[in-house]
């Protein structure tokens, strides 16, 4: 090695980061200078494509497909991130005080949930939210008396789906949480004590703070994997957008349009809006991020 | 590898107990990997999505490849597995199974595009060249037949009838004879729905329907003589046919005098819904009847069949829903050999009768059907001849016109369903005349967004569009 | 000060119990579903939807244990689930290895390596990071084909070998763990990059390779679509690809399903409850410190 060091001094360097090249190359960007080309054809099945423009973007600016498809992702999204991260944050606090009895079982229950895959908790959920002998509906009713005559899958579904993921994830992000917390100085928290401040006003001028950088990734964790969800939608739903596309996401649409009506050209425009919209999230986050470093 | 090997030596003490599991995870499932014998490679793969397709083709792929050659290797994936590697497949130009069993809608799909580059071989001219397409019932072609060409061949003819709860309605002392036509069902069974729960809500309804099932609301148009496309492929949705059904669900489910309930099709709680006798009559096409068996083998002797009302006296007394065909793929090496397989799996007598004794599936073959295996009573029925009554409707189930832009014309139209029956919720006074409206607003609306994506694919002006007159 | 300090220990006792109901009852919703999977595993058909967990009956606490059976599970090892369970161990394990081991290649040259191109190599794995996989599906199978890997295992480990996720991952990993004056004075030792990298950086990142050994592990596992499109053999599907199968078109078996469910998820909860210090260390460190 150190021979080679002296005759190509970064043949080392390259090596280590070659096979993450290679495959980047390979599986990745060729594919994407496709995908590029792609987004100003019109596709019609196989073989046949035609170049158009920007034609597929002027069309889906007016296609009301998108747009709901881009409504119920937003909801999703922000469903995700504005019920399930404070509800992570708020056990992840509970679980951070000193002295609890059991930490480490609670942990455990919490987290088990993000180890079933996604292919799996549509299929338990599947039954979970049926209309009469689905499990939620019937405890709803054995709590509140009240006859539940919907079915989740049908009317609500973005809410069943919130909880489904609420359900995967919770205990996910609130492990990331409670490592946060336990880098919050004690010394900070007791000198704010001293100063005076409730509890609540210690969470919001010292722990908060304290978390923000791995907050601020969670966040980012939550809206990648948001943003793009398809696989729930896709076994709860079974392949479909549901009654009047009440579940229909972007990139289930974008499956719907590319290998459902055969336009892959239209599919790319619309996976390149959602890329750069997922690049404008990344990079706000990562400007949120640093903002506490500066 | 060099600074792995002498790595580790010193690593190992420092390496935690998941990485380690990990690696012995990975040498010894590569092993026992390797050490699989190797598997007995056919010559022809075929695809099926029901399970029971594949029970029943076992015996008889077997056989063939016993006689015959080339040998086939028969394997059951779900729909959705099937449609994913067979659009892909056919989207990348790729090589996919020989032989591929496929539901309309999946169907459909692979028409997309100009008819050289379907991903199936077009068997019209095998099927005219020896009398298949006489010999098979017409009706059963359309799903799979684009701008005039066939692209599979026929499993079935899925007639559809009334599934009811004969115990009920005959200790109510009904006589389901004299229905014949829709409004008849509502006047005729009517009595059933006195009985009350302490909230006042009838303790049941009349028919299993609902705005979300549109592959019902889809049957429902077909048999008023609506549906979604016509002969040319052009998009339909604003047929005045299509509104006056709407207007009819939208009374059913969702007006004052409702008599349509939501029972879901292919789930555990419409099952039970079933079960307990909530709705008195279910849409039921042949495979159906073999859902019933044996999903909820507690109605065996309670339940009995009828033709469908009409919408019209003497009018149509059946529907259509799903449908099945057997495609030979394009890049398919010895296609003539496939094509005599196809048929002797589809097509013999012996098939016929497996299809129906195992599942309650009547052959599209017209000759076929003068076999005495039809004519045998049904146990589970209460003892009707249920193969000879499907077999009866036969002929008059109606046609079904393939499109690429089905999938979303089916969607339009559902979200059109929704929206009158949510304006009939909203307004319970509502007259017909004021619901036609709106349904008729709605369709509209359907029609003009189907047609949207129709217009702005160049490929299918070209096709369709300016073909038909446009 | 004394009535205050009873107080306030007594305000803690209140609070402390408080505590223990919210995360009891947060903790048995958590269970629930699993508890009700592990019952609807064990149920035969026709009682499948007529009782909620497990059948009413005479028996001890009130359930018809007689009417249970362990039928699905046996119809589950007549379709082959364990051939199926032993290419998910495959193909989850040896992507897991290589994933981890190129990541952490990676990693260590973009965070202590200078070398022309690194920024770009730095932005490529951003960019890698949030491009939605689905804009590369159509072109990445045809890519498949072209190559002659449809259809076999490469097909799925080679495209997930080098995780632009893994190799972010481990360059905040080394950028915390490894100082680079470790580094330095092993190069003025006249140590390669290479061997600076297994020798030094490696085991100082161990929590991150044991954490994303197992990060890809379950995602390969868990993993449906992919494996979906790629692989035609039936004999070569994983347990996602063939549980998902178990699911009729129009014919359900809720009890197969649901058995079929309970043995794809019940491995990995049992390897992840061994292994959990290692892994939700390793998954937060990287967050935490980066």
């Amino acid at each position: 090695m150190t021979s080679s060091r002296a005759a190509a001094p970064h043949a080392g360097a390259w090596l280590l980061i070659g096979p993450f090249l290679g495959i980047f190359a390979l599986f990745t960007a060729y594919p994407l200078v496709r995908a590029v080309m792609l987004a100003f054809q019109q596709t019609f099945g196989p073989g046949a494509a035609h170049y158009v423009g920007w034609a597929n973007f002027d069309f889906l600016s007016r296609d009301p497909m998108f747009w709901k498809a881009a409504k119920n992702t937003g909801v999703f999204t922000l469903g995700s991130i504005l019920i399930q991260l404070p509800l992570s944050l708020a056990l992840a606090l509970l679980l951070n005080r000193p002295g609890l009895r059991g930490r480490a079982i609670y942990r455990t229950i919490f987290f088990t949930p993000a180890l079933v895959g996604v292919v799996f908790v549509g299929m338990i959920f599947m039954l979970l939210f049926e209309k009469r002998t689905g499990l939620v509906n019937q405890a709803l009713h054995a709590a509140i008396g009240v006859d539940l005559d919907f079915a989740w899958l049908e009317t609500y579904i973005m809410p069943a789906m919130i909880l489904a993921t609420l359900w995967q994830y919770v205990g996910f992000n609130m492990v990331y949480f409670l490592a946060a917390l336990q880098n919050v100085s004690r010394d900070l928290v007791e000198a704010a004590t001293i100063d005076g401040a409730g509890a609540v006003g210690r969470f919001f001028h010292v722990t908060l703070p304290s978390i923000r950088p791995i907050a601020s990734f969670v966040v980012l964790l939550s809206i990648v994997g948001s943003v793009q969800f398809f696989e729930l939608p896709y076994v709860l739903l079974n392949g479909t957008g549901g009654p009047e596309n009440r579940g229909l996401s972007i990139v289930m649409y974008l499956y719907q349009t590319g290998f459902q009506a055969g336009d892959l050209g239209y599919a790319s425009a619309i996976a390149w809006v959602l890329a750069i919209v997922l690049a404008a999230c990344t990079v706000a986050m990562r400007f949120l991020a640093r903002g506490e470093d500066a | 590898m060099r600074t792995n090997s002498d790595g580790d030596a010193a690593a190992i003490g420092r390496i935690p107990f998941g990485p380690i599991v990990i690696l012995v995870a990975a040498v010894a499932s590569t092993l026992l990997l390797a050490a699989r014998p190797a598997q007995d490679r056919h010559e022809v793969r075929m695809w099926t999505f029901a399970r029971l397709h594949h029970q029943i083709y076992q015996q008889q792929v077997a056989e063939w490849n016993v006689a015959q050659t080339p040998r086939i290797d028969l394997s059951l994936l779900s729909l959705l597995a099937i449609e994913q590697r067979m659009l892909s497949a056919f989207l990348a130009e790729t090589t996919v199974a020989e032989l591929i069993e496929v539901e309309r809608r999946n169907a459909a799909r692979a028409f997309a595009g100009p008819l050289e580059s379907v991903g199936f071989v077009d068997l019209t001219d095998r099927l005219k060249a020896e009398g298949l397409d006489q010999a098979i019932n017409p009706a059963s072609f359309s799903p799979w037949t684009t701008r005039g060409r066939i692209f599979g061949l026929p499993h079935d003819v899925h007639p559809v009838m009334l599934g009811y709860r004969a115990d009920i309605v005959e200790s109510a002392g009904i006589d389901v004879s004299k229905i014949e036509t829709w409004d008849d069902f509502a006047h005729v069974l009517g009595p059933l729905m006195a009985d009350r729960d302490a909230d006042g809500r009838p303790r049941r309804y009349l028919l299993n329907l609902w705005e979300t099932h549109f592959e019902v609301i889809e049957l429902l148009l077909l048999q008023a003589g609506g549906g979604l496309f016509d002969s040319d492929g052009r998009p339909t949705l604003d047929d005045p046919i299509n509104a006056d059904v709407l207007v009819q669900l939208a009374v059913w489910c969702a007006g004052p005098d409702r008599i349509a309930a939501d029972v879901p099709y292919f789930s555990a709680s419409g099952n039970k819904l079933l079960l307990d006798g909530y709705v008195i009559a279910s849409f039921v096409p042949d495979w159906m009847c073999n859902i019933w068996r044996n999903e909820i083998p507690q109605l065996a002797g309670k339940v009995k069949l009828m033709p469908l009302p009409a919408w019209k006296p003497g009018g149509r007394r059946t529907s259509v829903w799903g449908g099945t065909m057997l495609g030979i793929s394009r890049t398919a090496a010895n296609q003539e050999a496939l094509w005599e397989f196809a048929k002797y799996l589809y097509l013999s007598p012996i098939s016929a009768r497996e299809l129906y004794t195992k599942g309650d599936i009547v052959t599209p073959v017209r000759s076929l059907w003068s076999d005495p295996v039809f004519d045998q009573p049904d146990a589970y029925f209460s003892g009707q001849a249920k193969g000879r009554m499907y077999i009866e409707l036969a002929p008059h189930v109606p046609v079904r016109h393939s499109s690429p832009f089905g999938a979303i014309a089916a969607d339009r139209l559902q979200t059109a369903a929704i929206s009158v029956a949510a304006y009939a919720r909203r307004a319970p006074g509502a007259t017909r005349a004021e619901l036609l409206s709106e349904a008729r607003r709605a369709l509209a609306v359907a029609q003009a967004d189907v047609l949207a994506n129709v217009r702005r694919n160049s490929f299918v002006r070209a096709d369709f569009h300016e073909e038909a007159g446009q | 000060m004394i009535r205050q300090q009873a107080q306030s220990a007594d305000s803690g006792r209140i609070g402390g119990a408080l505590v223990h109901a919210v995360l009891l009852a947060s903790a048995a919703l958590i269970i629930i579903p699993l508890i009700w999977l592990v019952c609807a595993s064990l149920k035969r058909n026709e009682d499948f939807f007529t009782s909620r967990f497990l059948p009413a009956g005479s028996g001890f606490l009130g359930v018809a244990w007689e009417r249970l059976t362990l039928d699905h599970f046996r119809s589950l090892a007549q379709l082959g689930i364990g051939r199926a369970a032993l290419i998910s161990v495959f193909l989850a394990s040896v992507t897991a290895v290589v994933a981890t081991m190129a990541a952490a290649m990676g990693g260590f040259a973009l965070a202590r390596l200078r070398f022309p191109g690194r920024r770009l190599a730095e932005s490529l794995v951003l960019a890698a990071i949030i491009i939605p996989p689905t804009l590369l599906l159509a072109p990445g199978y045809q890519l498949l084909f072209q190559l002659g890997l449809l259809d076999t295992m490469a097909g799925l480990i080679l495209p997930a070998a080098a995780p632009a996720f893994g190799v972010y991952l481990f360059r905040q990993a080394t950028l915390s763990s490894v100082p680079p004056q470790l580094l330095e004075a092993a190069r003025i030792d006249g140590c390669g990059d290479i061997s600076a990298f297994f020798k030094i950086a490696l085991p100082l990142v161990m929590p991150m390779v044991s954490a994303f050994l197992m990060i890809t592990f379950l995602g390969t596992w868990n993993n449906f679509l992919t494996p979906q499109v790629v692989l035609q053999t039936p004999s070569n599907f994983p347990l996602a690809v063939t549980v998902a199968q178990l699911r009729g078109v129009y014919y359900q078996e809720y009890g197969l399903l649901m058995a079929g469910t309970l043995v794809s998820i019940a491995p990995l909860l049992l390897l992840f409850l061994l292994l959990q210090r290692d892994f939700i260390s390793g998954l937060t460190s990287g967050a935490v410190k980066g």
